[in-house]
């Protein structure tokens, strides 16, 4: 069984009254249970030579669906700050966000939709990976 | 200016071949800039009595939209191991599910609320927005 585990810190001196210091550890497990999630593609690393737009990096036909607790990981690895990706979910293209050079996202994924992006310029760098479980519980 | 932070940390010794161990760290800026968010919602925590359905736990009415690098952190808090919550967009585009101990991190372009189901009682939510003041 593997053992993953994702921390996030989120840290500020002045975003508020008081310094902000929030440290959270997720242990990756398989949807209502304690055994880890035993699939990851690993970190793929793509320069788009041209602007992108609706372009696949998780395609849900690849994926068990709806009771399982993959877990998706996105970032803008470009740099400056002008350049964003899109993040977008289905057929219909459902704009969630815009990540900008630097910034990264991590969520869950219930593999019924399909994760695309756009992007907003040529060579852009953009890298990503998921982590999942074999079949659902 | 507000200075905000956001490290990402994975780490397995098993899950391929070899150790994996990765750290991000993102500075959160308003988009297109360098100049730091500058707004936050604090954490909320809410423990609900009710398994809820598409209750609301960002509004896009309060958030400037589109050009924006607001972001939104969600965390299960509940125990155990089954308990999850259902996070999705306005118009019920599923995210995925949140297990107990899970969290999320995402931009939000603020066009869509975001909405949270439950299937028990007695879940434990957190979360909270990061977000600009108006659209670069």
């Amino acid at each position: 069984m593997a053992t993953t585990t994702a921390t996030i810190n989120l840290t500020s001196p002045d975003i508020t009254g008081d310094p902000l210091n929030l440290s959270k550890t997720a242990t990756l497990t398989k949807a209502g249970s304690n055994t880890g999630l035993d699939q990851f593609t690993g970190i793929t690393t793509v320069v788009y030579a041209a602007a992108q737009t609706a372009t696949n990096i998780v395609a849900a036909a690849a994926y068990a669906d709806t009771t399982v607790s993959h877990k998706v990981y996105i970032k803008n690895s470009s740099t400056g700050t002008s350049d964003f990706v899109t993040v977008e979910l289905g057929g219909s293209n459902v704009f969630m966000g815009r990540l900008y050079p630097g910034d990264w996202c991590f969520f869950p994924y219930d593999g019924t939709l399909d994760v695309d992006i756009d992007t907003s310029a040529v060579g852009m760098k953009v890298e990503y990976g998921v982590f999942s479980q074999s079949a659902a519980s | 200016m507000a200075t905000t932070t956001a490290t990402l940390t994975l780490t397995s010794p098993d899950v391929t071949g070899h150790s994996f161990n990765m750290t991000q760290v993102a500075t959160l800026t308003k988009a297109a800039s360098s100049t730091g968010l500058d707004e936050f919602t604090g954490i909320t925590s809410r423990k609900y009595a009710s398994a809820q359905t598409d209750t609301v736990i960002v509004a896009d009415s309060i958030y400037a939209d589109t050009t924006v690098a607001h972001k939104v952190y969600i965390r299960n808090t509940s125990t155990g191991s089954s308990d999850h919550i259902l996070v999705e967009l306005e118009g019920n585009i599923i995210i995925g599910r949140l297990y107990p101990g899970d969290w999320m991190f995402i931009p939000y372009g603020g066009t869509l609320d975001v909405q949270v189901t439950t299937t028990a009682t007695n879940v434990s939510i957190e979360y909270g927005v990061f977000s600009q003041s108006v659209a670069s």
